[in-house]
C-alpha cells in the first residue's frame, strides 16, 4: 500500500508542476484541454474570481446529460440592460473540433484577469456589451473524441453528438425558403415560423440544437461567431448555395457587412490572415479564401447550419471561424493556438458596437417592442427587442433607415454610419389612432366653424 | 326659406360624404405591410414546413454521401461511431440495469429478521425501499421462500448467515449485514445483540459439523457442487457469497460496497436459480450465466479465462475474476458516488479489456512491475501478491494507452486536492481585486457579509441546476465564511 500512496502523490505533484509550467506568459491561464467535469470548474473558477461581473448559466442538456454551461460575462450579468448589445461564442459544435472549445476556457479567464487589472479596452468592452461564452455545444463529442487512446485523433470520430447527428447540419435550413421568397416575394428575415411544432415537436433536432434555437430566441444576440476547426479561415453566410450546386458564392444582403466582419477577425490572427500560407492539405481547395476570409458556398455548400439559422431566424449576424488545420491538435499547440487568437477574439466582440443603433418609441415614450428597423438597399429587415432597443450593424456609408409597426406611422430616417462606435438614431413613431384622433379634431374644428359661419 | 334649407341640407350631406370619404382615404402606411404579413403567412406558416423538413432531410441525405471537404466519406465514419454509441450504451445500461434490481431482494431477506411473523408486512417494506424492484422479485423462489413455498423464517436467516460466515472464514460478513440492517433501521441495538448470539451458536454447530464430515473449505466457485448437502434454498446464497468473496478484498466495514455488491448479486442470483443444476454438472467449467455478468462485456478477458483450463491455472483464473470483479465494483462505486462520470467508467473499462487482449498473450505470473498510479485504482489488493501484480500491469498497460490529451484518470483524483486550492486561488483574487477597487474609488470597507450571503445563494442556485457539485459548494461556502 506504501508504495502505491508514494507513486500517487507523486503522480499528483508531477501534474501540478506541468499545470504549472504550461501557463507561460498568460498568468493565471493553463494551456491544456479540458475535459466536462475540468471544463465546467474552469468556468466556475473564472465566476468565482470574477463574481460581480460574470454568471454561469446552463441552456439544456446534451443527449448524454452533460449541461450546456455559457459564462456570461457583463457589468450587470443575469439581466438584459436596454440599449446594450449581446454578443455570443458558441465553439465545439462538433466534438472533435477541440481548439476551439479551449480558447474560449481561455478567454473567459482573459478576460476576468485583464478586468481586474484595469485594461481599459476591456473595462470598456465588458460595461458595454453582454458577452456570452459557450465553450461546448457538443459536449458529448468531445469526450468520445478526447477518449480516443494515442496521439492521433480521427478526422471524424466524436464530430457528431452522441445520437450521431452532424449538429451543423440540424438547423432547420431557412436559407432554402429565404431563396424562394427572393424570387417569389415574401419575408427576408424571421423565417422560422410556429416554434412549437418546427422546434418543440421536431423529433429530427437533437436536444442541443433545440436548446441552441431557445437560446437565439429568448436573448437578442446582435453578433455571433461559431468556432471550428479542420482549416484555417472566417467563413460568412450564405453557407448554402442558391443553385444547389457544390461550390457557388451565395452572398447574403449582408455581404457587404459580413467581409467586414470576417476581416475583422482574420486580420489579427497571423495565420489566418497571411496571404503565402499553405492549404492545410495538399489537395485543399481554397481558392475561395481572400485576406483570410470566405463566403460559405464560395468554398462549400452547407445546409441546415447554425451560422444561416441565426441570420434568417433572428437578428443575429453570426460568422464560422476555422481556427486550426487539426481538428484535435496536441496539447502542447494549445498556447500558440490562443496567442494567435486572442487579439482577434477580442476585437471581434467589439464589431458588436456598429452600425446604428437606438430606440423605437410611441409618442408617449413607451418602447415599441418588434418594430421593424429597414434599410434601404438591403433586403433584410431586423426588429427591436422588448425594451424598444435595436443594433443594425452596417458598413461605413450613407444610409436611410425605416421604423416601422403595425398600428404605426413608418418613420424614416437618413444617416452617415462611419466605421464604429454605433450611431444613435432614436424613432418616435405615432400611431395610426392618434393620427385618426388629430385628423377628427381638424374636422370638428372645421365642422364647428362651418356651423357658426352658417349659422346653425 | 324652404328650398334654401333643402339646398343647405343637400350641400351639408354633399360635404359630409366627402369629409367621409376623404377619412377613408387617409394615408395608411401600414397598409402594404399588413399585405406583407397576410402573404407572410402563407408562405412561410402554411407551405414551407413539411416542405422544410423534407427539404432538410433529402438535403442531408445528399450531403452526407458527397461531403466534399474532407478526404474520405462521412458515411465510412457513421457506422463507426454508430458503433461506438451503440457499444457504449449498452455497456452504460448494463451498468444501469444491473443497478435497480439488487437493493429490494437483500433487503428483504433481511426484514424477516426482526418480523418473523407476517412475511407480507415486510415484502411491502421492501417496495417502499425500491420502487425499480421488479415483480420478479416476488416470483422468485429462492429469496422469500423455502422450496416448498414457506416463507423463510427467522432460524433460517440465522442459519444462513451462520453458513455464509463459515464459508467465507470471516465475521465481517456478519458485521456488514447488521451494519446494514442498523442503518435501515430495520433491527435494534438489541435485536442485533441477539441476532449475534444465535448467528455465534449456529456457526458453532456448523464448524462441528463439517469439521466431522471433513469437507474441505473452498474458495474456489467449485464448491457449489457441494452446497448440495444445505439444500436449494440456499441456491440464493450461493453466488452472493462468491462475490462476497471478493468483496473482503475492498476496504470493508463498508455499507455502500454492500450496497453495490447487493445489485451486481441481484443479476448474478436471477441466473443462478434458473442454471443451477446445468452449471453443477458442467464442473469447472467458466459458465457465462453462472455469475460472471458483468465480465460478459469484457470479450478479452473471457477469452483469457477459457484458456486457463488446466488445474494449475484454476487459482490464476481465480484470481484474475476476482481482479476483474473488483475493477468492476470500484469503478461502479466510483460512479455511483459522482466521482467519475458512467461514460469514463466504461471507457475505463472499454480500455481495461483491450488491454487484456494485448495481455492475453503473454503468461500470467509476471515479475512485479512498479505501478503508475491512478487513483482509480489505488485499492488495497494486499492478500495476493500475484492479484497486485497483475492489476499493477493492467494498470501499467493502461496507461500506455490512455490518451495525450489529459491524464483523466489520475486528474479526477488529484483534482480533489487541486480543485478546492484552484477554488481558493480564484476567491482570494477576487477578493484583493475588491479591496484595490474600492479604495480607489474611495469607498468604505466593502461589505464582506454581504458578498458572502449573495455567493452563498448563487452556490445554491448553481448547485441546484447542475453547475456546481454539491461538495464543491460546500467548500466554497467553507472558504467564504472562513474568511
Amino acid at each position: 500500500m506504501k508504495p502505491l500512496f508514494s507513486s500517487f502523490l507523486f503522480a499528483a505533484a508531477a501534474l501540478a508542476l506541468a499545470a504549472a509550467a504550461s501557463t507561460g506568459t498568460e498568468p493565471g491561464i493553463s494551456f491544456e484541454y479540458h475535459r466536462y467535469d475540468e471544463l465546467r470548474k474552469a468556468l466556475v473558477s473564472v465566476w468565482l474570481q470574477c463574481p460581480t461581473i460574470t454568471r454561469i448559466y446552463t441552456i439544456g442538456e446534451s443527449f448524454e446529460g452533460r449541461e450546456l454551461l455559457v459564462l456570461e460575462m457583463s457589468d450587470n450579468p443575469g439581466t438584459h440592460e436596454p440599449g446594450e448589445p449581446e454578443f455570443k461564442y458558441i465553439a465545439n459544435m462538433h466534438g472533435n473540433e477541440a481548439v476551439g472549445r479551449e480558447l474560449v476556457i481561455y478567454l473567459a479567464q482573459y478576460l476576468c484577469n485583464q478586468y481586474q487589472q484595469g485594461n481599459d479596452t476591456i473595462i470598456e468592452l465588458i460595461h458595454n456589451t453582454r458577452i456570452h461564452l459557450m465553450p461546448s455545444m457538443n459536449p458529448d463529442g468531445f469526450e468520445k473524441a478526447a477518449s480516443q487512446p494515442g496521439e492521433i485523433k480521427d478526422w471524424f470520430v466524436g464530430r457528431s453528438n452522441a445520437q450521431g447527428v452532424d449538429l451543423n447540419r440540424n438547423f432547420p435550413d431557412l436559407d432554402r425558403i429565404v431563396y424562394i421568397n427572393e424570387r417569389e416575394g415574401g419575408a427576408n428575415n424571421h423565417l422560422l415560423q410556429n416554434m412549437k411544432k418546427a422546434v418543440d415537436e421536431n423529433t429530427k433536432l437533437a436536444p442541443e440544437t433545440k436548446a441552441v434555437i431557445h437560446w437565439i430566441m429568448d436573448i437578442p444576440f446582435v453578433l455571433s461567431a461559431n468556432l471550428h476547426g479542420g482549416d484555417v479561415v472566417a467563413n460568412y453566410p450564405y453557407d448554402e448555395t442558391r443553385s444547389e450546386s457544390a461550390h457557388e458564392y451565395s452572398a447574403s444582403p449582408d455581404d457587404v457587412m459580413f467581409k467586414s466582419l470576417a476581416r475583422a477577425y482574420s486580420m489579427f490572427n497571423p495565420v489566418m490572415s497571411d496571404p503565402h500560407r499553405p492549404p492545410c492539405r495538399k489537395n485543399d481547395d481554397d481558392s475561395s479564401f481572400k485576406d483570410g476570409i470566405t463566403n460559405g458556398g464560395a468554398w462549400y455548400s452547407v445546409p441546415g447550419g447554425m451560422q444561416d439559422f441565426n441570420y434568417l431566424s433572428s437578428n443575429c449576424f453570426e460568422i464560422t471561424l476555422e481556427l486550426s488545420c487539426d481538428k484535435f491538435p496536441n496539447e502542447e499547440m494549445l498556447k500558440n493556438y490562443w496567442e494567435q487568437n486572442r487579439d482577434s477574439l477580442v476585437n471581434y466582440i467589439e464589431q458588436t458596437h456598429r452600425g446604428v443603433k437606438g430606440f423605437v418609441r410611441d409618442l408617449q415614450g413607451s418602447p415599441i417592442s418588434n418594430a421593424t428597423i429597414s434599410v434601404e438597399g438591403i433586403d433584410h429587415d431586423i426588429t427591436t427587442a422588448k425594451d424598444g432597443d435595436y443594433w443594425r450593424l452596417l458598413a461605413p456609408g450613407n444610409y436611410k433607415v425605416a421604423a416601422s409597426a403595425p398600428g404605426f406611422l413608418t418613420v424614416i430616417k437618413k444617416v452617415a454610419v462611419p466605421y464604429s462606435p454605433a450611431t444613435r438614431v432614436d424613432f418616435e413613431l405615432e400611431s395610426l389612432m392618434e393620427r385618426k384622433e388629430e385628423e377628427r379634431e381638424e374636422l370638428m374644428d372645421w365642422w364647428k366653424m362651418m356651423s357658426e359661419t352658417l349659422n346653425f | 326659406m324652404a328650398s334654401k334649407r333643402v339646398g343647405l341640407f343637400v350641400l351639408l350631406q354633399l360635404v359630409v360624404l366627402n369629409v367621409v370619404s376623404q377619412t377613408s382615404a387617409f394615408p395608411t402606411p401600414t397598409a402594404s405591410a399588413d399585405d406583407k404579413t397576410v402573404y407572410n403567412r402563407q408562405l412561410t406558416e402554411e407551405r414551407p414546413l413539411q416542405e422544410q423538413i423534407a427539404e432538410a432531410d433529402s438535403v442531408k441525405a445528399a450531403v452526407q454521401s458527397a461531403e466534399s471537404k474532407q478526404p474520405a466519406t462521412s458515411k465510412d465514419a457513421e457506422p463507426e461511431q454508430g458503433d461506438d454509441f451503440t457499444m457504449l450504451k449498452s455497456l452504460a445500461d448494463g451498468q444501469k440495469s444491473k443497478e435497480a434490481p439488487e437493493g429490494p431482494v437483500k433487503k428483504g431477506d433481511h426484514q424477516y429478521v426482526p418480523d418473523e411473523s407476517d412475511s407480507t408486512k415486510s415484502r411491502r417494506l421492501a417496495d417502499d425501499y425500491d420502487s425499480t424492484k421488479h415483480g420478479m422479485d416476488y416470483d422468485d423462489p429462492e429469496s422469500f421462500r423455502q422450496v416448498d413455498g414457506t416463507p423463510l423464517t427467522a432460524e433460517d436467516i440465522v442459519q444462513k448467515i451462520a453458513n455464509k460466515i463459515y464459508e467465507e472464514d470471516d465475521r465481517g460478513v456478519f458485521d456488514r449485514i447488521v451494519s446494514k440492517l442498523l442503518k435501515l433501521g430495520l433491527i435494534t441495538e438489541n435485536q442485533a445483540d441477539t441476532l449475534e448470539y444465535q448467528v455465534a451458536e449456529a456457526l458453532q454447530d456448523l464448524i462441528t459439523k463439517n469439521a466431522k464430515n471433513n469437507e474441505i473449505e473452498d474458495m474456489d466457485q467449485e464448491s457449489r457442487g457441494e452446497q448440495d448437502d444445505l439444500g436449494s434454498d440456499t441456491d440464493a446464497w450461493e453466488t452472493p457469497r462468491r462475490r462476497y468473496d471478493e468483496e473482503d478484498d475492498d476496504e470493508v466495514a463498508n455499507n455502500d460496497d454492500d450496497e453495490t455488491a447487493d445489485e451486481v448479486d441481484r443479476d448474478a442470483e436471477e441466473d443462478v436459480d434458473n442454471s443451477w443444476d446445468k452449471e453443477k454438472e458442467e464442473g469447472n467449467e467458466v459458465n457465462p450465466e453462472d455469475g460472471l455478468q458483468d465480465l460478459q462485456y469484457f470479450p478479452n478477458f473471457y477469452r483469457l479465462l477459457k484458456s486457463l483450463d488446466s488445474e494449475q491455472d484454476a487459482q490464476e483464473r481465480e484470481t484474475l475474476i476476482t481482479i476483474m470483479k473488483t475493477l468492476i465494483d470500484f469503478v461502479k462505486m466510483m460512479v455511483k458516488y459522482g466521482t467519475i462520470t458512467p461514460e469514463e467508467g466504461v471507457s475505463y473499462l472499454e480500455n481495461l479489456d483491450a488491454m487484456i487482449a494485448m495481455q492475453t498473450k503473454n503468461k500470467l505470473g509476471k515479475s512485479l512491475v512498479v505501478p503508475d498510479i491512478s487513483g482509480l485504482t489505488g485499492k488495497n489488493f494486499d492478500e495476493d501478491d500475484n492479484t497486485k501484480s497483475e492489476t499493477a500491469k493492467m494498470q501499467k498497460e493502461y496507461e500506455n494507452l490512455k490518451d495525450s490529451t489529459k491524464e483523466e484518470q489520475p486528474s479526477t483524483e488529484t483534482n480533489q486536492p487541486a480543485k478546492s486550492e484552484t477554488y481558493l486561488e480564484a476567491i482570494r483574487k477576487n477578493i484583493e481585486w475588491l479591496k484595490k477597487h474600492n479604495k480607489e474609488e474611495g469607498k468604505n470597507d466593502y461589505d464582506l457579509s454581504k458578498l458572502k450571503d449573495f455567493m452563498d445563494q448563487q452556490v445554491d442556485s448553481y448547485i441546484e441546476k447542475g453547475i456546481i457539485a454539491k461538495d464543491e459548494g460546500d467548500t466554497i461556502k467553507r472558504i467564504y465564511s472562513s474568511l
